[in-house]
């Protein structure tokens, strides 16, 4: 198979709570522009285009469409990739097919989300609107516990169980969900693309902000953030000529898993925190890389933790660290970005969430630390292998990127 | 399939949300001429095309559409349609009367606007036809305020 | 293009009305292409979804549906667009060759809602287009059906005869949704007008359907199928949103997406060397509008092709044996349709709509107004 590498990464200048100043388009392009002025490419070099949005949380559709200006892609083959929380990964490897495929060498995937045009939370609960219509024709109580009123896909109330599960299962307590909230908003303060940032953050701190659904208290839940990513991938031949600096993709995978794992329409069915998709995709990812070890293999790790409890969960459901582990590796300073496996460096999806870039920004964060070139938050150690993981659907999809500072060996 | 549609429930509820778009700083100038007015329309470095609305790329150049540029308020109709229908909330609906809807160039570099052409009786339309702006008595910066147009 | 990629089954279904949920005409199409293959879902290496969160009135409408689709536990994506698009993603998985088979699987379901054409309205843009409420679907298509009558000076009439073409075709296939039969071109004539000159019967109708296929590597196919259709070539291309921008009369997207895909069919004359093309024309006059652009027609002689039969199943160049999207037009699984129903044609299997000789054909879908999206396939046999 060829090989393919990241050559250019664009953000928005930031990631805010409300860009009043631009409209959708126009924030797109801001991001699009820094990924050229990034690479040093032009328009002309890009053969295809990867669109990706969950357009639902700004009430717009098919926005590629009316976008089509703002993103150089008049001409050129767009597709259009949309898979909830892991859009924005979905979409770079629909790029790592465009090109592993033969068909293409030099693809751009294009992902935003402007929360602020719309409400997140109508968002969320979109996913399961239709059963809540049927359950309120019905007259079934759906504000209650037995309820979903307080679930969707991604929001607080279903994540409150995922996270007591986790918490029960792992030993770990409150307390380790609020430290590392704490780490990664300290993170976040040194990227400047972040969006929550608190410099003197700590777990006392967080521990003061108010429980929403036990165990999940304010200070664990992701923002809802204005902003675009941009990412170029290129085939090895083309990567050789374009940029001197890349980061390479060795494996992409991802899993499903059914929507009622894990929600509360049929009850409890499985457990919320098992998340299998993470532990199948895992595997797939490491064995296409070759890796046979991650623990020791993979140098640095950027989890999509839209709650602060999932980068302890997911540390562990993709094997790198035991089960049970990952809050004792917290306590010893090891997911620090001093430390022997530093973890979202950018602050994760926790700081900064803009829906469609975020499972997007774990890869770009991912290239960044590789290359050496994230900047005040580049992590202490050598990054030669990094994993970017991405999370969504009704708790049901995982993605999982592998990318590495050569060409993987045929 | 086999089940009659009363096996299903069909629940039938509205959902109403707001949602807040920013128009950005071109259509913000759109609508500021307009308080005047004014029809602006913005221009590609490239190509020197016009667009109206204006917006801030052109996607055939990839370049910044920087110049903002007033635009006659007469033009020619080039295309048009009648109307027999109305399309409100996704629902086909027909129309009270059959109305006139044109495109309309207001320079020769510019794009073609979509407006109401009102005035005439529809089945007088003819493509090349002179048209003016005309509009609300009050504007105010909204996109109604360019009302429609009608034979000059 | 290394290797080949074949299609190797299908399963259809629409009707102005499925009464049936998306999850479940999911799990009939797509189990039941596993039992007419006499596989399981184990065996399908990777799904492609195709829907749309705002038709499905869900947000990542695909989540309830990996499951009917028989994904649980493996690997799957989801397109957002025609489903052409989900073939070529689909494709391009088995070309890597970490998959040796994909599932797509598309749905639109827009007959039985109570707004069909509310998705539509979103797909504008939201800073200007929702806003003042002047431009839909419907009415661009007419602007684009008046330009292209004018550029060459073709009558409103030829525009019936093209309807009663696909209307005809489509009273004769099982698998469309508009079957009505005895419709000629006095009975298209006679339909309301929605935007002139566009009458209802000049435009889709508004659908329910679904389609599922399955896709193998050469190896693969060989084993599940005797009769493979191959994925001779692929092309997609865009253009412009604003339609005051664009040449409407011509469509150089498709253009663009058709010499793609011919370049790598090794095609070097389509009006010769195609046998039969279906086509994603949602209005009549989009049919010989987008075969010229993708040359299959000869430009301005429209008339003389439909009026002499040459577009007609018998014809020389038949365009839309199946009748279709005049005859169905289930958003998202309509260009997997097309693609369903051109393999029939080259498997021999299209019933009394099975025209001569067909060992390539070409299936084009479309996204946008006016065309704004294109994507063609060439298949072979």
């Amino acid at each position: 198979m060829r090989n393919v590498a990241i050559v250019g990464i664009g953000y928005t200048p930031v990631f805010v709570s409300k860009r009043r100043d631009v409209c959708i388009p126009e924030m797109i392009s801001e991001a699009v522009e820094n990924a050229f002025k990034d690479s040093g490419l032009t328009p002309a070099d890009i053969d295809a285009i990867i669109f990706g949005n969950m357009h639902t949380f700004e009430g717009v559709n098919l926005p590629h469409l009316w976008c089509a200006d703002y993103i150089a892609s008049l001409g050129k083959p767009v597709m259009r990739i949309a898979t909830g929380g892991t859009t924005g990964m979905a979409a770079l490897h629909a790029a790592y097919y465009h090109i592993v495929s033969g068909l293409h060498d030099v693809v751009m995937v294009v992902t935003y989300e402007k929360h602020s045009e719309g409400d997140s939370q109508v968002g969320l609960l979109g996913i399961i609107t239709p059963e809540i219509m049927a359950m309120l024709a019905l007259g079934i109580d759906v504000t209650g516990q037995s309820g979903m009123g307080a679930i969707g896909g991604g929001s607080a109330g279903g994540i409150s169980y995922q996270a007591s599960s986790y918490l029960a299962h792992s030993g770990a307590g409150i307390e380790h969900i609020d430290a590392i909230a704490a780490m990664e908003r300290r993170n976040a303060a040194k990227n400047p693309y972040a969006h929550l940032k608190d410099p003197e953050a700590t777990a006392e701190k967080i521990a003061q902000t108010p429980l929403v659904s036990y165990p999940i208290r304010f200070g664990h839940i992701c923002p809802t953030s204005d902003g675009a990513t941009v990412c170029i991938l290129a085939s090895e031949e083309k990567a050789a000529k374009l940029a001197d600096r890349a980061a390479w993709v060795w494996a992409v995978s991802n899993c499903c898993s059914d929507a009622t794992t894990g929600n509360l329409i049929e009850g409890i069915i499985t457990d919320p925190a098992e998340q299998m998709p993470a532990v199948i995709a895992s595997r797939q990812a490491y064995e296409r890389a070759g890796i046979e070890d991650p623990k020791k293999e993979i140098d640095y790790v950027e989890i999509y933790n839209g709650f602060a409890h999932q980068t302890l969960m997911f540390l562990e459901k993709i094997g790198m660290c035991e089960l049970g582990e990952a809050h004792k590796l917290l306590e010893k300073g090891e997911l620090e970005m001093s430390g022997r496996l530093p973890v979202n460096a950018s602050g994760g999806v926790v700081s900064t969430n803009s829906i469609g870039t975020s499972a997007m920004n774990r890869v770009t964060e991912c290239a960044l630390q590789i290359m050496g070139r994230a900047g005040e938050h580049q992590v202490e150690k050598e990054v030669h292998k990094a994993l970017a993981h991405g999370w969504g659907g009704l708790m049901q999809y995982v993605t999982i990127t592998i990318l590495a500072d050569k060409p993987k060996k045929p | 399939m086999g089940a009659t549609e009363e096996a299903f429930i069909t629940p039938a509820i509205p959902m109403d949300f707001t949602y807040n778009y920013r128009i950005g700083l071109y259509m913000t100038r759109y609508l500021e001429g307009f308080k005047e007015r004014k029809i602006m329309g913005s221009r590609c470095s490239g190509c020197r095309k016009i667009a109206v609305p204006p917006r801030k790329y052109c996607g055939v150049c990839n370049k910044i559409m920087d110049e903002f540029v007033e635009l006659p308020q007469e033009g020619t109709l080039e295309n048009f349609t009648v109307g027999h229908v109305v399309l409100e909330k996704g629902r086909l609906n027909p129309a009270e009367n059959p109305y006139l809807l044109g495109l309309v160039r207001l320079d020769e570099n510019a794009s073609l606007l979509l407006a109401r052409v009102e005035g005439l009786d529809p089945a007088e339309a003819r493509p090349g036809m002179r048209v003016k702006a005309v509009w609300k008595d009050q504007v105010e910066g909204d996109y109604g305020d360019l009302d429609h147009f009608a034979p000059a | 293009m290394e290797g080949k990629v074949a299609i190797v089954g299908f399963r259809m279904m629409s009707a102005p009305d499925l009464v049936t949920s998306r999850e479940r005409l999911t799990f009939e199409l797509t189990r039941g292409l596993l039992d007419d293959l006499g596989i399981d879902r184990v065996d399908v290496d990777t799904t492609i979804i195709d829907s749309n969160d705002f038709l499905d009135g869900r947000t990542i409408s695909n989540v309830f549906l990996d499951g009917p689709a028989g994904a649980y536990l493996r690997d799957e994506s989801k397109v957002e667009m025609d489903g052409v698009n989900a073939v070529i993603y689909a494709c391009m998985r088995i070309l890597s060759g970490q998959y040796r088979t994909a599932m797509v699987v598309a749905l639109g379901l827009t007959g039985s809602q109570v707004s069909p054409y509310l998705h539509i309205e979103y797909a504008l843009s939201a800073h200007y287009d929702r806003q003042t409420r002047l431009l839909n679907e419907l009415n661009s298509a007419a602007l684009q059906a008046r330009v292209y009558l004018a550029k060459y000076g073709y009558s409103e009439e030829l525009l019936d005869e093209i309807a009663a073409q696909a209307l005809g075709n489509a009273a004769l296939d099982p698998y469309q949704a508009r079957r009505i039969s005895g419709v000629g071109k006095d009975e298209v004539a006679a339909s309301a007008y929605y935007y002139e000159p566009l009458r209802e019967l000049h435009c889709y109708p508004p659908t329910d359907g679904g389609c599922a296929m399955l896709l193998a590597s050469e190896e693969r196919a060989r084993e599940l199928t005797d009769k493979p259709v191959w994925v001779l070539g692929m092309g997609r291309s865009i253009e412009t949103f604003y339609i005051g921008e664009r040449d409407l009369a011509a469509s150089p997207s498709t253009a663009q997406a058709a010499e793609r895909a011919y370049a790598m069919a090794g095609v070097k004359n389509p009006g010769a060397e195609v046998d039969l093309a279906e086509i994603s024309a949602l209005f009549a006059h989009q049919e010989p509008l987008l075969a010229e652009a993708m040359g299959l027609l000869e430009e301005g002689k429209a008339e003389e092709a439909y009026r002499s039969g040459d577009t007609s199943v018998a014809g020389k160049i038949p365009l839309n044996p199946s009748g279709g999207a005049l005859g169905g037009h289930p958003i998202c699984a309509s260009g997997l349709i097309r693609v369903a129903q051109a393999v029939r044609q080259l498997r021999g299997e299209a019933g009394e709509n099975q025209v001569g000789k067909a060992e390539i054909a070409v299936a084009h879908g479309q996204d946008g107004l006016c065309a704004q999206q294109n994507a063609v396939l060439v298949l072979g046999v």
